[in-house]
């Protein structure tokens, strides 16, 4: 049998996946400093020179986990209230204006604010408040103080509970045979639809949104836009699925350099809220970073996961 | 058949028939899109026995068809966000006519007739405003544009005739835009429902399920001679959450049944097509390769088969037919018939038997 063992190991030197490492060295650190960064948010100071910090740090650490949306993320919609974007219908501004406007009580309770709409609540909604002119004007006033805090707590306690519920939620995956994840199959396919969602995300959304078409590009819809952060949410987010990406496919080399590839394209770019898409140069480099990131989804698709088993059918690949 | 099929095409050579009905057709009793061995994406007829009666290239990849009531004549929708559909005759094989979605509109997929045929249905996104429409187009008169009525909600899929002349649509809840290709734009706030719309356009009921199914996106539809409506999901919450894919809904009474969840662990989160026969439910789901019937009566589970990528289902009979992503029709009645093809069947299979 060990001989066995041993001759499966040396046969499918490429085919390893590490689920052990993907939770104990991407997902548990991963979740862990989201909740160190917003409870230090959530103790800043009402003052934007206090809270801006902490709000980049924060925002920063969820980034670095926002592909990691299953399991305790997906509980009572926590990631959701953590991050409400994209917003095509400009829900957060107007959930924000209304609570404002009648200067709503709801924000005096933490369980009272947990029941606010999602889109008023979280990393989106804060940035509005500190730096969208039309809020951040009237920062002084003690309404908008007590929100930003309800924001930040809530922010707090979402990212402490996704914290708590992973220590479970890690038993599950990393020893499969649960209700979570019946087989090790089931473990690595939910790592990898993470890993390819994740970049799907950033290539369609986080590139796709502000590029718009090109008789009518869109720069008013990048992410987080207001707090100059939208190219270093791309940055991170693809320095964050090539982490993940060594523990589903560890010493893919080939995979890597797609990964190398297009975090240098994003790191030249030099434009940190893409208004450069509404120039046909400035698009034409966002089109080739947006390319290389679909390169690395094909690569995912058309070998990565046939080398593990979990190659998608033809109507299993995308929903329909 | 061979030899029928021959002496028909022989009296069709001949002009001794005058006005072609779906006999003509070589007697498809299925439609499916398909994609080739050479990666060409096609249109196939199909018999009882999955033998196929005609293979019509198409420009991209297919989705679903409406097929004419009488004529034989489909309309095939292009994969969405498609701005194409093809009028199809069925029994030339030759595409009679294009149809585009208008300036700011794209198909879902999915159409339906009404009218006795005299108009087509499409479920159309009119995406910058984020709202679900449904195209009319008049089909006695080249399939001209009739105008547009809502669709009772965001993201309209797939569409099903009543027989009382309502259309029962299964709005998915999730808002996508053309420019961002089929991201999730909405998941946060997606509210899907199933909605009767009358072609003045109104929406005279709208079925939603419990807020705790609030991401499970209603998506395609199989009605019943009683109106029953059968409705297949897909969650977009965990998938490891344990929620229920199929439900019904009885029209004239009003009662909503939901299968049980611990049931449909399996399906993945996914339920891609459904059918209906006699008092039974079918379901598929590729993600799981499993294919599920339930009783209507109860939704206890009846039966189950595990295939690999199986996605199309349409009812024969008190019976079943179910084709998968690799190329195998199997019709389930009687003595089970196999046949297996170097296609690859796409997501439905539209039964012309009705």
């Amino acid at each position: 049998m060990r001989l066995a063992a041993a001759f499966i190991f040396l046969a499918t030197p490429l085919a390893a996946q590490d689920v052990d490492g993907a939770v104990n060295e991407h997902i548990l650190p991963g979740y862990s400093a989201l909740a160190e960064e917003t409870t230090l948010l959530a103790d800043a100071a009402c003052a934007a020179e206090d809270l801006k910090p902490a709000f980049s740090s924060a925002f920063d650490a969820w980034v670095r986990v926002s592909h990691l949306r299953f399991g305790p993320s997906e509980a009572d919609d926590r990631a959701f209230a953590l991050a409400f974007w994209p917003d095509p219908r400009g829900s957060t501004p107007k959930t924000l204006a209304a609570l404002i406007s009648d200067a709503d009580p709801v924000v005096e309770d933490a369980a009272a604010f947990g029941t606010v709409s999602v889109a008023g609540r979280g990393f989106y909604a804060l940035e509005f408040l500190l730096f969208d002119p039309q809020f951040a004007e009237q920062s002084s006033s003690p309404y908008l103080c007590t929100l930003t805090q309800a924001i930040t707590r809530d922010i707090a306690a979402n990212a402490a509970a996704i914290e708590a519920g992973w220590q479970n939620h890690a038993a599950l995956m990393t020893a499969p045979g649960n209700d979570a994840y019946r087989t090790e199959e089931e473990a690595i396919r939910q790592l990898f639809t993470a890993l390819a969602t994740g970049l799907e995300f950033t290539s369609q959304a986080r590139l796709g949104r502000p590029m718009g078409t090109f008789e009518r590009p869109r720069p008013n819809r990048a992410e987080a836009r207001r707090s100059d952060r939208s190219l270093r949410h791309v940055v991170l987010s693809l320095e964050a699925t090539r982490a993940l990406a060594g523990h589903i496919a560890t010493r893919d080399d080939a995979l890597d350099a797609l990964f190398e590839k297009a975090i240098s394209q994003a790191e030249a770019l030099d434009d940190p809220v893409f208004a450069n898409v509404a120039t046909p140069q400035g698009r034409i480099r966002v089109e080739a970073l947006q390319s290389s990131v679909e390169e690395i989804r094909r690569y995912l698709g058309g070998t990565v996961a046939p080398r593990l088993g979990i190659e998608a059918g033809f109507n299993a690949l995308d929903g329909d | 058949m061979p030899a029928r099929r021959s002496f028909l095409v022989g009296l069709l050579s001949a002009g001794l028939a005058p006005r072609l009905s779906w006999a003509d057709a070589g007697s498809p009793a299925f439609l499916s899109a398909a994609r080739t061995p050479a990666g060409r994406y096609v249109l196939c007829g199909l018999s009882e026995a999955g033998s196929i009666s005609f293979q019509i290239p198409i420009p991209d990849r297919g989705h679903a068809a409406a097929a004419h009531p009488t004529k034989p004549q489909a309309v095939a929708f292009a994969r969405r966000p498609g701005t194409f559909a093809l009028v199809v005759n069925c029994a030339t094989g030759e595409v009679d006519q294009r149809l585009y979605a208008p300036e700011g509109r794209h198909f879902y997929g999915h159409g339906a007739f009404a009218e006795g045929g005299d108009i087509l249905l499409t479920t159309e996104n009119d995406y910058e405003a984020g709202r679900g429409m449904l195209g009319l187009w008049d089909a006695r008169n080249g399939y001209a544009r009739m105008g547009e009525i809502t669709s009772g909600g965001v993201g309209p899929h797939d569409m099903k005739l009543m027989s009382d002349g309502r259309l029962a649509v299964a709005n998915g809840g999730i808002e996508t835009h053309p420019e961002t290709g089929r991201t999730k734009l909405n998941l946060a706030t997606m509210q899907p429902n199933l909605s009767y719309v009358s072609l003045d356009g109104v929406v005279s009921e709208v079925v939603e399920l419990n807020p705790a199914l609030r991401r499970n996106s209603i998506r395609h539809l199989a009605v019943d001679g009683r109106d029953r409506v059968g409705m297949a999901m897909q969650w977009q919450g965990d998938v490891a959450d344990s929620v229920p894919l199929v439900a019904v809904h009885d029209a004239r009474t009003g009662k909503l049944m939901l299968g049980a969840a611990q049931d449909q662990r399996s399906l993945l989160g996914y339920a891609g097509s459904i059918a209906m026969a006699g008092e039974t439910v079918a379901v598929t789901s590729p993600k799981g390769g499993i294919a599920q019937t339930y009783s209507l009566e109860d939704f206890g589970l009846l039966n189950q088969v595990e295939r690999p990528d199986i996605c199309g289902v349409a009812a024969i009979g008190a019976e079943y037919v179910t084709t998968t992503g690799s190329g195998l029709f199997e019709n389930h009645s009687g003595r089970p018939k196999r046949t297996q093809t170097r296609l690859n069947w796409d997501n439905h299979l539209v039964s012309l038997v009705s």
